[in-house]
């Protein structure tokens, strides 16, 4: 083949413009770290590694989902366990006053720690989370119960979150299944722990009422019942805050596969990459050297 | 004949040479001018007279001037910068395309979709809250940005199409008006005399610059013209000295010019032709199939979110105990129109709940983050995000094979050029050792003269 001047400065035109895109290549994956860096260097890959991108988002929210749950679930432990203390001195009282009292400041120094017992009971239950009544169910803009009479004001729709994929969690306890003892799906146990309270405050009497020993037995009886109301109700709130916080490790364990992958597919080998750079490096110095001198060589130097 | 005759062929040596070393002067001046055909002198010897009873030459005389060309290579290579010009002008846009979809590095239209639900995923543990409420609506709003600016690339990479044809359009024009010419020249200029050897290179060199541009056929003809047909449809372009036109119908629709032409002797109105080759033809599928194509698929995107929050939004109730109203403007027909509802101007108008009378219902709001996990596009088989995760793919899929396409032809013409190269190139050094045999030859001629004038002397010397 007859070989001109002109062709082989083409030839080392085009490879040195290869050997550049190569070079220019081999120093995007190095500083980026990334195997991909547009969805054309690798489509297939790039799919993947968007799919898991919006899986790891979701993960994400789900586990900030998680942990504004945990704290609304935190503040209704600490409610729940006020309601038992409460419930506790209501018992030790009445443990003084199984018959009543004949005494009349007895009896209404007995009555006012009832009524007191069941204003901080209502306080309990009227605990917010922000602006939003915990165990006001959906309807939780107005406080869920008053101290003049025992009807609820909020609603016993329960508040669902979701923690997983397609996988929600009841977050919240209403208060007519908490005090008065209705609804089901779940039921704590089925005592009017408020009505219970008017009971006992009407039995032991007060300075000018006599007590009244029949009423205060059967009152006192629902006490036990009502104690294991709330207990329920701490237990179930204790057993989906043990839930939740499994499920956000489920999520962070399955987040961290996801990245391991990420990290499979888009982690640069640094090694591999440097020793394909010194190759790279050599033949486009020598490619350089060897354009140099071969164009340099003409006849018209030696006639 | 006697000693006239010996200085008659050394005067023809002397000429001829002098004449050999122009056509090394033009060779060797022309070394980097693009299609240059190097060119030699053919000599052969002149016609013999048998004066001295014999037959005997009467020295060299040139045969003609010819130029090195392969007509089988230019036809290769025609079809090659064909291809080259589809390739190149398909990659060169599509790769101007694919930053705006780079979700890998960037956050674009997917991220904003998961940020969206993800909105409503707070919504759902604080239904009446005023901060989430608003998140919704901002994140709505940033989901509105990525699509408008998704789409306005789109839709710029089209209006740039479309204004690109123009340009094109009369720089082909000119070429063929260019080729029609030289045409003429070199058929006046070979009745004369010889090989128009340079107006043949301008012209053949025009006919590859052409085949970049538009998919072309030609056939040489025996009085030195080109004739040029259109691949497309084998309209005439270029028949001897007349050339036909390309031109733009910009009325019809005036965001989309419909390309029209005038074959050879055809009298206007010109015809629609639909060039499907070359640079133009690139062009036209860029605009009307490859980027529209995109547009689609981000213009589905859009309506389905409209449509599918606007259903479940509607089917709640707001803070107020309102139904709720369209989230989206539902008058969106695609990405570029896609925007929150301009009657949402509060953020209690967003519908968490499912009951008119519970304020603190978060059931709407979940029902509505559950879109996001359903499969509402492509017949039921994909979610939101995977069919744009699928688009990404496919663009860098189309940009990739474009890439690789390029690449290869590029490497084929490389291949094509060298070998036009090697046979028709100038090479220094073959014309520097021609010159040197040239001036060899033109002092041997002159010695040729000086001799017989030495000879001729001695016949005179001996008279006297």
């Amino acid at each position: 083949m007859r070989v001109t001047a002109n062709m082989s400065a083409d030839t080392s035109v085009y490879n040195i413009m290869q050997g550049r895109r190569r070079l220019d290549r081999l120093q995007e994956l190095i500083t980026s770290g990334q195997n991909v860096n547009r969805p054309s260097d690798d489509p297939i890959s790039s799919r993947l590694l968007l799919d898991i991108g919006d899986k790891m988002k979701a993960f994400d929210q789900y586990n900030a989902n998680i942990i504004k749950a945990k704290s609304w679930m935190q503040f209704s432990d600490t409610a729940l366990s006020g309601m038992n203390d409460v419930l506790q001195q209501a018992r030790s009282l009445m443990n003084t006053m199984t018959s009543g009292s004949s005494d009349p400041n007895e009896r209404q120094n007995a009555h006012n720690q009832l009524v007191e017992l069941k204003k901080q009971m209502i306080d309990m239950v009227n605990t917010q989370y922000g602006d939003q009544y915990i165990f006001g169910g959906a309807d939780n803009l107005v406080p869920p119960f008053n101290t003049t009479d025992n009807t609820f004001a909020g609603d016993g729709t329960e508040r669902q979150i979701e923690i997983a994929s397609n996988t929600t969690q009841t977050i919240s306890i209403t208060g007519d299944r908490l005090l008065l003892g209705i609804g089901a799906n779940p039921s704590y146990g089925t005592t009017n722990i408020l009505q219970t309270f008017d009971d006992l405050i009407a039995a032991v009497g007060d300075a000018t009422t006599p007590s009244d020993p029949a009423a205060i037995t059967t009152a006192v009886q629902s006490l036990d019942p009502a104690s294991r109301q709330i207990f329920n109700a701490i237990n179930t709130n204790l057993s989906r805050m043990t839930r939740v916080d499994n499920m956000s490790k489920l999520n962070d364990i399955n987040k961290n596969t996801l990245t391991d992958i990420v990290g499979n597919i888009q982690n640069v080998d640094m090694v591999k990459l440097g020793v394909q750079l010194n190759t790279e490096m050599n033949a486009f110095e020598a490619s350089l050297s060897a354009t140099a001198k071969l164009s340099r060589m003409s006849l018209l130097d030696f006639l | 004949m006697g000693l006239s005759a010996a200085m008659e062929i050394g005067k023809n040596g002397l000429n001829i040479y002098r004449v050999a070393t122009e056509v090394t002067g033009e060779n060797i001046a022309n070394v980097n001018t693009p299609g240059y055909s190097r060119q030699r002198v053919l000599l052969e010897t002149a016609p013999p007279t048998t004066a001295n009873g014999f037959p005997m030459g009467t020295g060299v005389r040139i045969a003609t001037v010819e130029r090195y060309y392969d007509a089988l290579l230019q036809q290769q290579l025609v079809n090659a910068a064909t291809t080259l010009g589809y390739d190149t002008a398909k990659s060169n846009t599509l790769q101007q395309i694919e930053p705006a979809f780079n979700e890998i590095v960037n956050d674009g239209i997917g991220a904003a979709i998961s940020k969206f639900f993800g909105s409503w995923q707070d919504l759902t543990v604080n239904p009446s809250g005023t901060a989430e409420r608003q998140s919704v609506i901002t994140n709505a709003q940033i989901l509105t940005d990525n699509f408008q600016m998704i789409s306005r690339t789109l839709d710029d990479s089209i209006t740039m199409q479309n204004d690109s044809l123009v340009p094109l359009v009369d720089s082909i024009n000119a070429t063929l008006k260019d080729i029609a010419q030289l045409n003429g020249q070199i058929k006046t200029t070979e009745l004369v005399a010889g090989n128009a050897n340079e107006t043949r290179d301008r012209r053949d060199q025009l006919i590859r610059d052409l085949s970049q541009k538009i998919g072309i056929t030609f056939t040489e003809n025996t009085d030195g013209t080109t004739d040029i047909k259109f691949a497309d449809g084998g309209a005439a372009l270029v028949t001897g000295e007349t050339a036909g036109a390309f031109s733009l119908d910009k009325i019809t629709d005036p965001n989309s010019f419909a390309v029209q032409l005038t074959p050879v002797g055809a009298v206007p109105p010109a015809v629609g032709v639909n060039p499907t080759t070359g640079q133009l033809g690139a062009t036209l599928a860029l605009r009307d199939t490859i980027i529209p194509a995109y547009q689609a698929q981000v213009d589905t995107l859009a309506t389905t979110i409209t449509t599918q929050v606007n259903t479940q939004h509607t089917a709640g109730f707001d803070l107020n105990g309102d139904p709720g109203i369209a989230l989206f403007d539902p008058a969106a027909t695609n990405a570029a129109t896609f925007g929150l509802n301009p009657a949402i101007v509060n953020t209690t108008q967003i519908a968490a709940s499912s009951s008119a009378l519970l304020t603190g219902d978060n059931v709407n709001a979940q029902l509505i983050t559950k879109l996001q996990s359903q499969k509402l596009m492509a017949g039921g088989t994909l979610t939101l995000n995977s069919y744009f995760d699928g688009l990404v793919s496919k663009i860098g899929l189309d940009v990739a094979s474009s890439k690789n396409t390029v690449s290869q032809d590029e490497a084929f013409s490389k291949q094509l050029t060298s070998l036009r190269e090697s046979n028709s190139g100038v090479s220094l050094d073959e014309e520097l050792s021609n010159l040197i045999m040239y001036q060899r030859s033109y002092q041997a001629s002159a010695k040729l003269i000086t001799t017989a004038t030495e000879m001729m002397d001695t016949v005179i010397g001996m008279i006297r």
